[in-house]
């Protein structure tokens, strides 16, 4: 395959998929896919490796997606498969870590011939049990366990699990609409991927997804190889709710032979009793996201540009959650994976990494009864602070860094629930100072338009550990959360009065240069 | 008595001018644009057009029709006076927040714009309206009279107003410009409840904002440009093309310029309406292609579709999401950074890729001769062969085909190919592009684009559209004359039209068609009075009513087109009929336990069509015969016949692989198309069945 024909036939794939992932988000039920974004859409190979990924989303689920098609049909025969059947599962260890992500696989066949899978993961309004957040004590105080299953058999649903679904979510509705949503973008990728074998004559795409993993496999090792070989070592330190500080070590190993890169977390903290443990595919997610950002952000990424970068996990350790580990808020921790390997590389690569950021967004969820005392569930929406500041550029304030999602805007918010925001403005000066200062966070606050009591499960970070500053960069300022003027640091699952306010004031991100 | 129009339309590069008569002849000619004074280009080009037809500016006695990249230029530019925004306290940083979102997750250096108006011209008011359009504080007259004064100390002469949830009730807002009116007359005030009435902060103040901006620019330069054309004895008030499609008078243009900017590719898509009128073909694809990009939009049922918002001034990488968003009704233009200036380069993977990064016109390609040194798709035709170096504008600039073919040897030796078949390789994969834009845009939008017409414009649309047809499963393609100046041409053949939206949210079951008849009514009123503005007479008004509808709980809408005016029959059933049709096409399923929620309620009211055309070019009785030369196609190289387009015969069939030469651009069909001259002076390419 030359230079030529392969590009035109992966730019289609890569349009499938974008296509895929952009219909799912138009017609998803909840502002978290619809607004935020979170959400991940891959195409793969018969062999389940993943030949293209939509350019939207987030690391944690695009990565988690990535090794998650493996995972689910090893669970089932292959061979089975016939064309309408949908897989489906939530578990934490074979997709994206907790049960809030629904894995959707829909097989791709043409004609009789299995060519491929369609998946996506999106992160669903409710899953039953606990709820947002990291207070269940165990796994299974934090909701509904879908193992693999299929939601749909050659085209018919599966009412038995539609039921069970159903019973076991505080918003059936939303959960089935995307799940629906989940269901349409594979069916349109399927349609497409059948399109393209027909406008290039091709009777699969074994040896188009052989040629694009291969070379980018080869460039990412290309790429390692360029980098001084040896081991450099970073670690980072946050606060969680309930007021632990995780430490998180690693040692980056640079190959440079071979093209590899192994991350090994020996050091870091061991496991939790709250629900922020990490599975490994997780914590594997935000890893490569790191290594791949610094070192070619141009890479696409798929089965071969992920292959040269492993990772080495402690047996006991808070990024390797072993069942019945809780890991409801495991992003809480994920989101701060990169930035040890960061300030490894920065060692090797200073020019190309950025800072140490405010980290983990801080997700917030309010459940209760309106005014009229209807009951309400909101999805999860999250608020950003700094990141860390670039070697020739400041820090970006107020911006979703190492995560892919949006804020869901005010009006949309105020307009879907009973929620009432006092404010939502910068906190200048909150970035660290340096050649080039961190971004800053910013304040946010919101009560609830309702007379009775209500329930908020929210996940602050970093609000004593600031961010620190790389090359004599300055610290970003920690973050603040208050309710009524009072700092409050336990905040798992909080039972709130009718007028109370709450005011969260972000992380900023760590500056860069003295 | 021979009644004339005149069109202007000032782009990037080139300001075009059209003088149409009666009788069909048409004037045309292009100047320079002049950047700094638009209206020099402006009337140099009427001069031009008025000395070809050897008449004064009295003849002119229908409309004076004008697109313009006034407000375009403006943002970009970023030199007009200070604007200031008004936001509800608490939330002053919406234009520095946006959503939170880094458009590229990969590439840790992306940049955003500076907002269009920074911090220290923000300004805020205690106020509070719900989303269910209570006012739960009102705004305090004396807070308003306190920003004023900080206005003047400022300079400020423009401000922009966004205060939280005014999408449902602008009476804070209004009642902030009715403070202003009393004290301020001088200072302009946009309010986001009329530029943009719908849900979402950040689009909605980044909308009124670029109003608020453009006001203080296009409101002098419509004035000067109305008094100007009465100095010059011009009798008519000249129309303003919006980026909907539609025109309107240039005194209400100026109160709202954020829907100006995309005037001009606008009027390239009405063309293809008019096209697609003209030859009875429902839909179409229009693609124009330039220097620096190429631009398609779907015509469908002769109209153009039009979309509810789009961004200006991408700043990284022309990457979406590095610029500003803009949420006005606009025609829904597919923009693709390839054009004939688009560089070739091999990447890291050694996968050949063409643009976004572009030669522009200076130094251009490596064959104008101006320094460029790094291969470009005009470079790419001339080696293939498909461009003629001696025959480039008619022969007015002679191009370096020995440059070219080097340039391209050198992209071919990193692929390990000949010069020729890397050529051919760029000619693929810029085609391709484009007809991935075009796949990706339609099926987005539920359109099944395979077997729609093209229509091809633009210098490098006709050298280009045959291969970007074969790619989308086309199989005929229009080439209509005037091509070089058919956006101006498409100012002339466009209805006067004006697009209105409000949103009424509420459940479709039980609907308060009381409510809903009031709001329709508003919007019937305001466009009536926009039209009459535009000198369209009350006999020739049209109304037509669409609605924004999803399901309870969704945020994204589809727009479903309503037969006639829902009023009429208030059958909120037959409502949710259409919309369940309009999912299951596009999405597979329907929801059926789903409740249907109304969004937003629209009204496009326009004044007929105008009965303006350009008639045949003369054509010659006898065919000529052509000359030949080779041309590198797949990696062959084969003798193909070249005509001038001129110099066709009426019936006369050309069997492709072949070239038509005219002055701006190039006509190449591949092998299986059959080119003939259209009795409408169009050559149409049509593809055999059979051939792949």
């Amino acid at each position: 395959m030359d230079g030529v024909e392969l590009q035109i036939l992966w730019s289609n794939l890569i349009g499938i998929v974008s296509e895929q992932a952009r219909a799912l988000q138009r017609i998803a039920f909840s502002p978290i896919v619809r607004e935020a974004g979170d959400l991940a859409n891959g195409l793969f190979d018969e062999r389940a490796r993943m030949v293209a990924q939509a350019v939207t989303g987030t690391p944690g689920h695009i990565n988690s997606l990535a090794a998650a098609a493996r995972n689910l049909l090893g669970e089932i025969d292959v061979a089975d498969l016939q064309p309408g059947d949908v897989l489906i599962t939530n578990d934490p260890w074979m997709s994206a870590g907790h049960f809030f992500d629904i894995t959707v696989l829909s097989p791709i066949f043409r004609g009789e011939r299995l060519i491929g899978y369609a998946g996506s993961t999106i992160h669903h309004t409710d899953i039953g049990g606990y709820g947002i957040g990291s207070g269940a004590r165990d796994i299974h105080e934090e909701g509904l366990w879908i193992p693999v299953l299929k939601l749909y058999e050659a085209g018919v649903p599966n009412h038995t699990l539609f039921e069970v679904i159903k019973r076991n979510t505080r918003e059936p509705k939303a959960v089935l609409g995307d799940l629906g949503a989940q269901v349409s973008s594979g069916m349109i990728a399927s349609e497409r991927l059948n399109a393209l074998c027909d406008r290039y004559g091709l009777d699969d795409i074994s040896a188009l997804s052989d040629e694009i993993i291969a070379r980018s496999e080869a460039a990412m090792r290309d790429s390692i190889r360029q980098l001084a070989a040896g081991t450099y070592r970073g670690s980072t330190a946050f606060d969680v709710p309930g007021g632990q500080t995780i430490e998180l070590k690693t040692a980056v190993t640079v190959d440079a032979e071979a093209g590899e890169i192994t991350i090994d977390f020996a050091g870091s903290s061991g496991p939790s009793p709250s629900g922020i443990n990490v599975v490994p595919a997780y914590s594997h997610a935000y890893a490569t996201f790191a290594v791949l950002s610094t070192l070619c952000p141009e890479l696409p990424n798929n089965a071969g540009s992920l292959a040269p970068i492993r990772l080495a996990l402690p047996e006991s350790c808070i990024v390797n959650a072993r069942y019945p580990s809780p890991v409801n808020a495991r992003h809480v921790v994920g989101m701060y994976v990169p930035f040890p390997i960061l300030k490894a590389l920065a060692q090797v690569v200073p020019d190309r990494v950025v800072a140490e950021g405010s980290g983990a967004v801080w997700t917030v969820q309010v459940q209760g009864r309106d005014a009229e005392g209807r009951p309400f569930t909101s999805s999860m929406f999250n608020y950003s602070g700094g990141m860390g500041a670039r070697a020739g550029k400041p820090g970006l304030s107020a911006i979703c860094y190492p995560t892919g999602v949006s804020a869901v805007p005010v009006e949309v918010l105020e307009a879907s629930y009973p929620i009432a925001f006092t404010c939502k403005e910068l906190e200048r000066g909150t970035g660290g100072h340096g050649r080039q200062p961190g971004g800053d966070g910013q304040r946010i606050g919101y009560r609830m338009r309702t007379g009775s009591p209500w329930l908020l499960n929210t996940i602050p970070s970093r609000v004593t550990t600031a961010a620190e500053g790389l090359a004599g960069g300055g610290a970003g300022a920690p973050g603040r959360f208050e309710i009524n003027g009072k700092a409050v640091s336990d905040t798992r699952k909080m039972e709130m009065q009718p007028d109370d306010e709450v005011l969260m004031v972000t992380p900023g991100g760590g500056g860069f240069g003295a | 008595m021979t009644r004339y129009s005149l069109a202007i339309d000032i782009g990037g590069t080139f300001t075009d001018a059209v003088l149409l008569a009666s009788d069909g002849r048409s004037f045309v000619d292009k100047t320079l644009t002049t950047h700094e004074n638009l209206l020099d280009g402006f009337f140099r080009g009427v001069e031009l057009v008025l000395g070809r037809a050897g008449v004064g500016p009295q003849a002119v006695d229908d409309v004076v029709v004008h697109a313009t990249t006034v407000v375009t230029n403006a943002l970009i530019e970023r030199k007009g006076p200070p604007a200031g925004l008004i936001l509800t306290q608490g939330f002053r940083d919406i234009l520095y927040i946006r959503d939170e979102h880094r458009y590229d997750m990969y590439d840790p250096q992306i940049e955003f714009a500076e907002p269009l108006i920074p911090a220290e011209r923000t300004f805020t008011l205690d106020e509070r309206t719900w989303a269910d359009g209570t006012t739960a504080k009102p705004v305090c007259r004396e807070a308003v009279e306190a920003i004023i004064r900080q206005c003047r100390a400022a300079g400020i002469v423009s401000v922009a107003v966004c205060l939280l949830n005014a999408y449902r009730n602008g009476a804070n807002e209004e009642a902030v410009r009715t403070v202003f009116a009393e004290q301020a007359p001088e200072i302009y005030v946009s309010l986001s409840s009329e530029i943009a009435p719908q849900m979402r902060e950040y689009l909605r103040a980044s909308t009124v904002a670029i109003n608020a901006y453009s006001v203080p620019i296009t409101r002098p330069y419509l004035t000067a440009l109305i008094a100007e054309l009465g100095r010059r004895g011009f009798a008519q008030q000249p129309l303003i093309m919006l980026s909907n499609g539609g025109v309107i008078g240039a005194e209400r243009a100026g109160r709202m310029p954020v829907r100006m900017i995309e005037s001009g590719p606008a009027a390239g898509a009405l063309v293809a309406c008019y096209f697609s009128r003209l030859f009875g073909i429902p839909d179409l694809i229009s693609f124009d292609m330039g220097g620096t990009t190429a631009k398609a939009c779907l015509i469908q049922g002769h109209e153009p579709l039009v979309t509810g918002s789009f961004e200006v001034d991408r700043r990284y990488r022309f990457k979406p999401g590095s610029g500003m968003p803009i949420t006005v009704p606009s025609i829904d233009m597919i923009e693709i950074g390839a054009g004939g200036g688009s560089i070739a380069w091999v990447d890291s993977l050694g996968l050949l890729k063409t643009g976004p990064e572009s030669a522009g016109s200076d130094p251009g390609p490596v064959c104008y001769g101006r320094g460029g040194t790094r291969p470009c798709v005009t470079d790419a035709d001339v080696v293939l062969g498909i461009l003629d170096p001696e025959q480039f504008l008619g022969g007015d600039m002679k191009l370096d085909a020995a440059g070219a073919r080097e340039a391209l040897a050198g992209l071919g030796a990193r692929l390990g190919l000949s010069a020729e078949k890397a050529a051919w390789g760029v000619f693929e994969v810029v085609c391709e592009q484009m007809a991935a834009a075009t796949r990706t845009h339609a099926t987005d939008r539920g359109i099944d684009y395979r077997g729609l017409p093209l229509l091809a414009f633009g210098g490098a649309g006709p050298v280009h559209a045959c291969m970007v047809a074969e790619l989308v499963d086309g199989s005929t393609i229009i080439y209509p004359p005037l091509a070089s100046v058919l956006s101006a041409f498409g100012t002339l053949v466009t209805p006067a039209q004006i697009d209105l939206v409000r949103s009424l949210v509420a459940p479709l079951e039980g609907l308060d068609w009381v409510a809903v008849d009031a709001t329709l009514q508003s919007m019937i009123d305001e466009s009536s009075q926009a039209l009459k503005e535009a000198g369209i007479r009350e006999a020739d008004l049209r109304f037509s009513f669409s609605i924004d509808l999803r399901y309870l709980g969704q945020q994204s809408e589809l727009r479903i087109d309503l037969p006639g005016d829902p009023r009429e029959q208030r059958e909120s059933g037959a409502i949710r009929r259409l919309f369940e049709q309009e999912y299951e096409q596009q999405y597979g399923l329907k929801l059926d336990d789903m409740a249907i929620e109304v969004v937003n309620w629209r009204v496009t009211g326009s004044g007929g069509e105008p009965q303006r055309a350009a008639a045949a070019s003369g054509t010659r009785a006898v065919a000529a015969a052509p000359a030949v030369r080779p041309v590198w196609i797949r990696g062959e190289a084969r003798p193909v016949p070249v005509y001038k387009r001129g110099e066709l015969a009426a019936g006369q069939r050309i069997e492709g692989p072949a070239i038509v030469e005219e002055r701006e651009t190039t006509i190449f069909i591949l092998e299986g198309w059959t080119l003939s001259l259209h009795e409408t002076g169009s050559l149409v390419a049509v593809r055999a069945k059979e051939s792949k």
